[in-house]
This record gives structure tokens, sequence and C-alpha cells, in this order.
């Protein structure tokens, strides 16, 4: 085990710094992190990288292997367009979480902003806590689990992927294009076991999903009235 | 495009310097000009006055002059080319919008702040070129709005710098992240009814605006902020002060952060970005507002 | 063999490019015939300089964009508050205009009222009186107030939910109603009191208004007849624009709808609509800077029609400063009219522009009243997409800074800057 003390680092250095150190550690402790922007970038390898603070912008963006753990809160953009790896956030996280997620794991033990996993395009985006707007907007394929309240707007025209809920109440919030279905049994089986892997005291019975209306197809209305019409239709 | 910041801290004597540490920690978000206003706990009306050259000021001490007595007045060169004049003023408080009209109608010269508790330190360049130049002369104050700016449609010039203040309603002062669409459609409507502009800045335009639903409209500071969120269109993230209370507005795209820790001792800090609070408090996490809604603090 | 091709010369092909075209020629001898000049439907068919001439700036890094398919835009309008106690509130900044029942067939002016009432705008009576099925079937019901006051009387002013007066129209501005005895039948001439049969040539000046002064008075008791309920605008042809538009917002209108040259008729001297009058676009610019000047542009909707025929035309007027648009020819095209240019014979294969009981069976109501329902959509669908791509999340904020001229004329005539340019002939037409 290391440990690496970044305060006053450029983003630059402490990225290589980052890129150096994995490579022959297991494990290593980042102090004094002072939200610092763009922390551990496309960084490769395998290990785990506990920091002991919060971090900035574009958290983990392109991760491609390691295990990130960040004790405080990410900012905006945490693990852009991340490929493989596992970030986990034991605070909260900005808005746009996850946009473009490629693979890989990442599970937020606190809330998040508006339009969590944007895009995503696999891999899982777990939030323990409450999610703002649009949640799931336009995603391609993935998973996004989310334990908490959700925004307005779930799941707005998503394509394909698969969001599972706890709220109660999201029928009144659903965005365009998506219906709400019972959680299969394949499902449970592996949210219970992502449960399983990351500590979350949950059960998975009440679980139910989000999915496109009609697969890959939108229905839009550029124009939308609003007054009461004469005629029978 | 900006970035914005905001604290309310009863009886805080760093208050100033807080906000530059704030501001210190996003100058990617803009280095064109940077801002700020505190509202101090004084008993005097005190003038800060932006001129474009150091030859003007006797044009202005003639003007302020017709209004009142000035004491412990100084001026000095800013980071530009412009000078900035600072004074405490002994007149009535009914005296103050029309001594703003009057200087704001010399095309050199324009205030910065006037008012009893209001005062704005704004020029260009960064946070740490603001506090080299400027002798950040405030004593105890209970909240404060700053700003950082990147300039995207109007031109790099001071005056056009956040905070922003208007002679309709000079104790407000209003920092904005983001670009409004129609902010020429709502500086005409503005202008016929006769509010004057001095800049190209839509910033002005909604600081204009929030003010005259204030004063014509009777309108309190969340009215008013009701108001601004319709009527305004495009990107909008703002924070509003007066004398007593700071609003907060955001638009229903909500594309702009703004972060709000709320502490228990009363403490009220705002950001663009987390890491600005971290000067203040290290390690704390704050909460989005939500995007579409209006929101306010009493002092 | 020499001789022939010494005969054989190339004959030289003058092609007459002038005045004397086969147009022109047959304008004369049509003339030399009849002894009084032509009437022919549909309005002019010059080419006028059109909002084709201006571009919109989209925002891209400047600004955001709103997403097109995701994220609203709002398209109601709300017009002629300024002393109305009830506004008139559409859906769409889209209205239909006054489009006579004689000019007409019942089941065009049905078939458009049924469309209003789908997509929830406005459609406006026309000369030829009210008709019942008209005002049941419509969402808001324009009524108009011509000078000919054909068809006119108290029970059209309680039916309304606006009532525009007409000055006159840009497709014979300063003349007035024509209608082709062939078009006034037994049910039109009892329905107008006009005996059938014979032409109509509509008196072009109120019998009870002369000029500003008699105005005034006359839409303060037009507003104690309704009770100060209904907005009254004022319909002007666009010809001295900033005078009238300053007469119109004294005389105390709710709204001025200007209608340019590119108007449409169901009959008109020829020589009217093609040399009478200000295409739309230079009149609505006119009417906005007139309305500026007075300091009442923001208390007076302005209406502008005349060759309104896509999104983009919508578009572009709301960000020159109109509050609402209105169509007619291009209503009449989206139920089957080819624009054939005889609506004033009466015999409209469509069943459009005609009163012949065997034709008007091949118009089939509810298939045209969707048709014309779907052309409003899609034009506010158009209108929204070019609104968001400016980064506008409402159709009123369009503004005259989004736009551009293209060419030079464009450039003079608006007041808008050359593309490329900050370059204006005279002053600038906003903030630029």
């Amino acid at each position: 085990m290391v440990n690496l003390d970044v305060a006053g680092m450029s983003t630059m250095d402490v990225n290589a710094k980052l890129r150096d150190l994995i490579q022959d550690n297991d494990e290593i402790v980042v102090e004094n992190p002072l939200s610092v922007h763009n922390f551990a970038t496309a960084l490769k390898g395998q290990g785990r990288i506990t920091v002991k603070g919060s971090t900035g912008f574009y958290t983990a963006g392109f991760l491609q292997g390691p295990t990130i753990v960040v004790e405080g809160s990410t900012g905006l953009y945490t693990a852009d367009n991340m490929g493989a790896g596992e970030l986990i956030v034991n605070k909260n996280t900005g808005s746009n979480c996850a946009p473009s997620l490629v693979g890989g794991n990442v599970v937020i033990r606190g809330n998040s902003g508006s339009r969590a996993g944007w895009g995503m395009k696999g891999g899982n985006l777990i939030v323990c806590g409450d999610v703002g707007m649009w949640a799931g907007k336009m995603s391609l394929d993935g998973r996004i689990i989310l334990l908490g309240k959700v925004g307005n707007g779930i799941g707005e025209s998503m394509y394909n992927g698969v969001i599972h809920v706890l709220d109660p109440a999201v029928e009144d919030k659903l965005g365009g294009n998506v219906k709400v279905v019972p959680i299969d049994d394949k499902e449970k089986k592996e949210v219970e076991a992502l449960f399983k892997k990351y500590d979350i005291d949950c059960g998975v019975d009440d679980f139910r999903s989000i999915v496109p209306k009609v697969y890959g197809r939108h229905e839009y209305l550029l124009f939308k009235p609003t007054h009461k019409q004469k005629g029978a239709n | 495009m900006c970035g914005i910041a905001g604290i309310i801290s009863k009886k805080s004597d760093t208050l100033a310097n807080d906000l530059i540490e704030m501001l210190k920690q996003i100058p990617h978000r803009g280095t064109d000009a940077t801002g700020i206003a505190v509202y101090e706990e004084r008993n005097d009306i005190q003038i800060r006055v932006a001129l474009t050259d150091s030859k003007y000021q006797k044009d202005l001490e003639e003007i302020v002059q017709r209004y009142g007595v000035v004491s412990n007045s100084k001026a000095y060169n800013g980071v530009g080319i412009f000078t900035f004049y600072e004074a405490s003023l002994a007149m009535g408080s009914e005296n103050i919008k029309p001594l703003n009209w009057d200087i704001d109608s010399h095309p050199q010269l324009c205030v910065h702040s006037l008012g009893q508790r209001i005062k704005v330190y704004k020029d260009q360049g960064s946070a740490d070129d603001l506090k080299k130049c400027h002798k950040i002369n405030v004593g105890t104050c209970s909240h404060g709005i700053g700003h950082v700016r990147l300039a995207t449609e109007s031109v790099e010039d001071v005056n056009a710098a956040h905070p922003f203040v208007s002679y309709l309603q000079p104790n407000l002062s209003i920092v904005h992240n983001g670009q409004f669409t129609n902010y020429f459609k709502i500086r005409r409507a503005l202008e016929s009814k006769g509010v004057r502009f001095t800049t190209n800045n839509d910033t002005e335009m909604a600081t204009h605006f929030i003010a005259y639903q204030m004063k014509e409209k009777g309108h309190d500071l969340e009215g008013a902020l009701n108001v601004a969120l319709d009527a305004f269109d495009g990107i909008f993230t703002i924070l509003a002060a007066t004398e007593d209370q700071i609003g907060a507005v955001r638009d229903r795209l909500a594309f702009k952060p703004v972060l709000i820790y709320e502490a228990e001792n009363g403490m009220v800090i705002y950001a663009s970005e987390q890491i600005a609070i971290a000067p203040i408090v290290p390690d704390v996490y704050a909460t989005e507002m939500d995007p579409g809604g209006v929101k306010i603090w009493s002092i | 063999m020499s001789e022939e091709k010494e005969k054989k010369r190339t004959m030289p092909k003058d092609i007459q490019r002038g005045v004397y075209s086969a147009e022109t020629i047959a304008d004369i001898r049509i003339k030399a015939e009849t002894g009084r000049h032509r009437i022919r439907g549909c309005g002019s068919t010059r080419k006028y300089p059109t909002m084709e001439d201006l571009l919109i700036l989209p925002s891209q890094l400047s600004r955001l964009s709103v997403d097109t398919y995701r994220e609203d835009c709002r398209t109601q309008t709300v017009l002629g508050s300024r002393y109305a106690k009830k506004p008139l509130i559409i859906e769409t900044p889209i209205m239909i205009s006054g489009m006579s029942y004689g000019a007409l067939s019942k089941e065009a002016k049905i078939a458009m009222a049924k469309a209003t009432d789908i997509v929830g705008t406005s459609i406006c009576n026309g000369e030829g009186g009210l008709l019942p099925e008209e005002r049941d079937n419509s969402y808001k019901q324009v009524v108009q107030i011509t000078p000919s006051r054909i068809g006119f009387s108290l029970r059209n002013l309680e039916a309304a939910d606006a009532i525009e007066l007409i000055i006159g129209i840009g497709a014979k501005p300063g003349l007035a109603g024509h209608l082709m005895g062939s078009k006034i039948t037994k049910e039109i001439g009892a329905f107008r009191q006009l005996p059938p049969g014979i032409d109509l040539h509509s008196h072009p000046r109120h019998g009870d208004i002369f000029g500003a002064d008699d105005m005034l008075l006359k839409i303060k008791e037009l507003r104690d007849v309704t009770n100060w309920e209904v907005p009254i605008f004022v319909k002007i042809a666009a010809g001295r624009v900033r005078e009238d538009v300053k007469i119109a917002a004294k005389t105390g209108a709710d709204g001025i709808v200007i209608d340019g040259a590119e108007g449409g008729t169901g009959a008109a001297p020829v020589v009217a609509s093609s040399q009478l009058g200000i295409p739309t676009m230079p009149a609505l610019v006119q009417a906005v800077r007139a309305l500026e000047e007075m300091g009442l542009k923001q208390e007076i909707s302005l209406i502008v029609s005349g060759g309104i025929k896509d999104g983009s035309d919508v578009a572009k007027a709301l960000a020159l400063g109109a509050d609402a648009v209105a169509i007619g020819t291009g209503a009449m095209i989206a139920m089957g009219c080819t624009v054939c240019l005889k609506c004033q014979e009466g015999k409209c294969a469509f069943g459009i522009g005609t009163q012949d009981p065997e034709l008007r069976k091949r118009l089939d109501i509810d298939v045209a009243a969707l048709r014309v329902a779907n052309y409003i959509q899609a034009m506010t669908y158009e209108a929204v997409v070019l609104a968001k791509a400016a980064g506008k999340s409402a159709l009123a904020n369009m503004e005259r800074e989004d736009l551009r001229s293209l060419t030079l004329e464009a450039c003079a005539m608006t007041g808008v800057p050359l593309i490329g340019t900050n370059y204006t002939f005279t002053e600038p037409f906003g903030y630029f």
C-alpha cells in the first residue's frame, strides 16, 4: 500500500502520478484531494485507490480497470465514458453522473443530481439515495438501479436498457416513451448480486423496471395544445 | 461560462476575503473579470465608481458634491486602464437614486455600488488580480455574492463585469451564470418604459428587470424572481442579493449548476462547484438546487 | 444542289423578352374585346421579396440550443390584451384569416372551422356573413366588420371571440369585396340579402366611419356593444403602413392586422392585385417601427398575413415583431386547391371556391379539416424546430437579433444586417 498526497498538484501531475503508482501497487490511498478535477482520468490497470476526501468534475472519466473509492463526494460528470472497473462514492455526486457509461460499475451511496446515467451504453449505475430529474435520459443500454426518490422525466427517450426503481410514485414522473413493468427473476438475481458485492442492504422484491415502450422508436410532439376540443374525437 | 459564489455569515469579518478565496478555486470558469458584492454593517452611505480615466475624477466629485458631503475619498488604478474611486457620503438616503442616475449619465463614469450597506469590487482579470490591485476595505459583513466571468456575447469591459447593480433599486446586486436568449426583446420592453441601459451585457437587463419588478410593480425579491423565471429565456442561474435577503433562481432546463450548503450555525454557502466551497468548509457535500425554481434566504 | 444550298439561309430568332410578352399580348386582346379591367381570383402572381431572404442564426457555443424532440417550446399565444377583458388565447400563433362564405363553399368553411377546433386556433368569417355551422365548429371565431356590412348584424358580434374591423386587404387595397354573379346562388343571395346572379362590388369605405376621428368613437361603441370583453383588431392592407399603424393605435385598437400584397382573394381586378400595396416583410418592419416609435409595441398585438406558407415564415415573422400570423391561400392548398387562378368563375374542381352543388360534393369535410389541421400543426412544428435551434423555449421569444439578411434588398428593407456583416443601409432594426 502506498500513500499519495495530492494537495496543490495540477490535474496533469495527479494523473501522471496515479498512472505511475498503479503499475506496481495494489493499493493507493490519496490524501487531500480538495475537489481536484479530472481525477484518475483514463486510468488503466488493476488496483484499488481510496480517496480520503472529495473530488471535482470528471472523476474517473474514461476509467479502464481500477477500483476507485471516494470517501467524500464527487462533482459533475462523474465517471464519464467509463469503460471498465468500479467507482464507489460514499457521499453524494453532482448532476450528469456516469454520462455515456460504457462498462463497469458506478455506485453512489448518497444522492445524485439531475441527468444521471445520460446516454448510458452499458455497465451498471447504482444510486442509493435520491436522483434529480431526467435520470437515464436517452440511454442506449446498461442498467440503472435507483433506491431513493426519483425526479421528473425518468427514462426520457430511452432507446434500450433498464432502470430499476423503488419509488412508489414513479408513475407520475415518467419521461416520454417509457413504461413500468414488474422486475423479472433473472434481473432480481443480478441486482441481488450487485447489492451483495457492494454491501447495499436492500431487498429486491419491491423493485419495478422502467423500459422503453417501443424499442428504439420515439413518439414526439413538438406542438402540445391544451384546449378543450368541441368535436367528438 | 462563468462561476458564481455567495456566502451568508452574520457578523463575519472575513466575508470579502472568503468570497475571493472561493473564486480563486474556479479560474477555469472565467478569467475575463472577477467581482464581489458584500453587505457591511455600517451606518454611512458609501460609493464606488469606475472611471475610464483619472482625469474625470473632478467631474465625478462635482456631481457627488451636489448631493452630499464627501469624506475618506480615495482613487487608484485598477488592473487595467480604469480608475476606481471610493468614498463615504453624508447625505439623506432619498438622494441615493438621483445621485446614481446622475453619475451613470456621464459616459465615462459608472457606479459600481452606492448604498447604505452594499459595496462592490469588480475589475478585469482573476481573483488574484482583484485582491492585488484593490485594497478590499470592508468591515463586518452579513452576506455577499461573487462572480468570475467568461464573456460570451458582450465585450470584456470592467463595467460589464458582475455583480451588477441598478439605479432603480441600488441595494440590489446580481450575479449570473449563463446566457439569456431573449435579452434584446426584454431590453426593448424595458427601454420603452424609460429604463436606461449603459452596457450590452445581458445581465444588466436581468438586474434592471428584477429591480423594475421590485420598484414599479411592488414585488418583493421572491415575487420579482418568480416573474423573472417566467420572462427570461435561455440559460440562467442567478444569485440576487438585497440588504436583507439572498435569492437564487434557476431556469427549467438547469444547465448551469449552483450548489448550496446550509450549516447548522446559520451560515449558507453558494457555489458553482464543490471545489469553491473547499476553502471555507473543507469537506462537505452541498445540494444542487432544483431546476425551474426560486429560493429565498432571509438574513 | 448548290442552288438549294444557297436558298437555305439561317433564319434569325428574335424572342420578345421585353414589354410585349405573351401575357401582355393576351391581356391587350381581352381588353380590346371587353372594354374593361379584368377580374381574377387569387391575388397577385408577381414575385415579391419575401422572408425567404432572411436567415435565422442558430445557437452553438455562445448559447445552448433546446433539445428539439425532448424539451418543450411554448406556442400558446395571447392577443388583444390591451383593453379587452377576455383576450384571444390560441394554442399556436397561426390563425386562419377571413375568406368569405360565397367566395368559398359551405363545405370549405365548415372544414376550416373544424380544423381550428383540432389545433386550437381561430378562424375569421370573411365578408359574407357568419355561417352558423362555421361558428358551431370553430374553436375561436373572429368576426369581420367589413365596409359593405354584407350579412352583418348584432348577432355576429355576440358570437365573436374577437372582432376584425376591415379597412382593406392586401390583395386589393383601397378596393373592396368582389363576388361574381356566377357564385351568387339563391342560397348565397338570401344569406347576403343580394339579388342572385348579379356581380357584387362591395363598398370600399365604412358607411359609419369616415376617418380616424370617427373610428376612435366607433371602436368605443363596439366595446360598449361587447361589454369591453372582446378584443378589437383593425385590419389594414399594407400601404402607408407607418401612418396607418399610428392612427390605428391612437384610435384604441387592441391589435392590428397587416395584410401584405402577397395576400389572396376570391376575385379582384388584376391590376389592383399586382400594382397596389407593398409586400408583407417590409410592411411588418414598418409596422413594428411605428409601434415602437409610439411606445405601444408591448400593448398592441401585431398580426401579419399575406404569403405565409410554412413554419420558417412564422418564426421569422415572430422574430421581426409579429405576435401571430394568419394563413388563407395556404389553408386552401392544404384542402386541395391547385392555385389555378380561376376562383372568380366559381367552377372550382375541388369544391372549395364554388357554389355549384355537384362540385361541392367533391370536398369531403372531415378529410379536408384534418388536412388543414395537419398543415397548421406541421407549420407549428417547423417554427418550433427553428426556435429551439436558436435557443428559445417559447416561440414568442424569437427576436430580430436572431435574423440576418441574405440579400442587399432584404437588408435595405428590414434594417436587419447583411449576412456576415453588421451592415445596414439605414438605422439598424435592433441591437446589432
